[in-house]
């Protein structure tokens, strides 16, 4: 996956499309909308680790896009801008929620295994989020958009608007403290 | 340069990726997110009514008369002190002078007195105190 969302659909030029949909061009937001969904839900979901919610901030974040398409400048990609949106959506949903949640294991990833086993990974995977929602607002959002989803530096840059050696360095420091963080487990 | 370790992922990070979703979920939430957008879209494709316009500048318009009212309220605060200023000789400095035998108010005076204070002056340096003399001549 990538930031640009290309290859989920026919690749029509983006400021093209972003025009259209500033004349209210159902379709044209039909593309944008089948060309990021799904890696926006990942992401959302990166943050969140909570599928309804996810599909909710997903469906926020469009709603926002298209209030503030005229913001995006003409002859801009649609793709980081609006990964930035909801990145930040997805910041600001988190500290809102009264506690967080961490949603139970999907039955496809318990497999055959046993209780015992199945209830390791949901520990682990509780201590993954915790360490990973604990870590700097900026130093998360590069581990998950690329540890996680898979983005480039230089995409990651774009997104959020950082030099790439920033993002690289960000992304070093957050390993550092999540290693950290989960020494004890680990051990 | 970081060290080794820190140019690999964490291990067991994978867990926290987002379950597939099927297709029909993924219709689903598309089929969402594009009825949400729906009223917007609408509004976007017919063109803005005048009220629509008036709208839109109803707020930038707010901004602005809010920020000329903090200006013009600064202004009146730290603007110059007005009483600083050099006020006219007034009919009543120089009675004032005039009964305290003090140094007439207009030969203290900088800037120009208006008529009554030429006249109240004339009258006190005929020592009339002030009174118009009438015609019988009791003043003098």
């Amino acid at each position: 996956m990538d930031a640009t969302g290309e290859g989920q659909t026919p690749v029509i030029d983006e400021p093209l499309l972003v025009e259209r949909v500033r004349r209210g061009d159902r379709e044209a937001f039909g593309i944008l909308v089948d060309r990021y969904s799904e890696q926006a839900f990942a992401v959302a979901y990166g943050f969140l680790q909570h599928a309804e919610d996810s599909e909710d901030l997903v469906q926020d974040a469009f709603i926002r896009a298209l209030e503030r398409i005229d913001k995006l400048g003409r002859g801009s990609n649609f793709g980081p801008w609006f990964y930035r949106l909801l990145v930040n959506a997805a910041l600001n949903r988190r500290k809102y929620l009264a506690r967080r949640r961490t949603e139970d294991v999907p039955a496809s990833a318990s497999g055959p295994d046993s209780p015992a086993v199945d209830t390791e990974r949901a520990e682990l995977r509780g201590r993954l989020a915790a360490a990973v929602s604990s870590l700097p607002d900026d130093l998360e959002t590069v581990v998950v958009l690329h540890d996680l989803e898979g983005f480039t530096h230089p995409e990651i840059a774009k997104v959020l608007g950082i030099p790439e050696g920033t993002c690289r360095s960000h992304l070093s420091r957050a390993r550092r403290m999540l290693r950290e963080a989960l020494k004890e487990y680990q051990r | 340069m970081a060290p080794e370790h820190e140019n690999q992922p964490i291990e067991g990070l994978d867990a926290l990726r987002a379950p597939n979703r099927s297709e029909a979920q993924r219709q689903a939430a598309q089929a969402r997110i594009l009825a949400a957008a729906e009223p917007l879209l609408e509004r976007r494709a017919r063109p803005a009514t005048s009220f629509e316009i008036l709208a839109a500048w109803a707020r930038p318009g707010l901004v602005a008369a809010s920020v000329a009212l903090l200006v013009f309220a600064a202004a009146l605060q730290f603007g110059p002190d007005r009483s600083s200023e050099i006020q006219p000789v007034t009919l009543e400095d120089v009675l004032a002078s005039g009964e305290a035998g003090d140094v007439p108010a207009l030969l203290v005076a900088i800037n120009e007195p208006d008529t009554d204070a030429v006249m109240a002056a004339a009258l006190l340096q005929n020592g009339n105190g002030g009174r118009v003399p009438d015609d019988s001549g009791e003043g003098q």
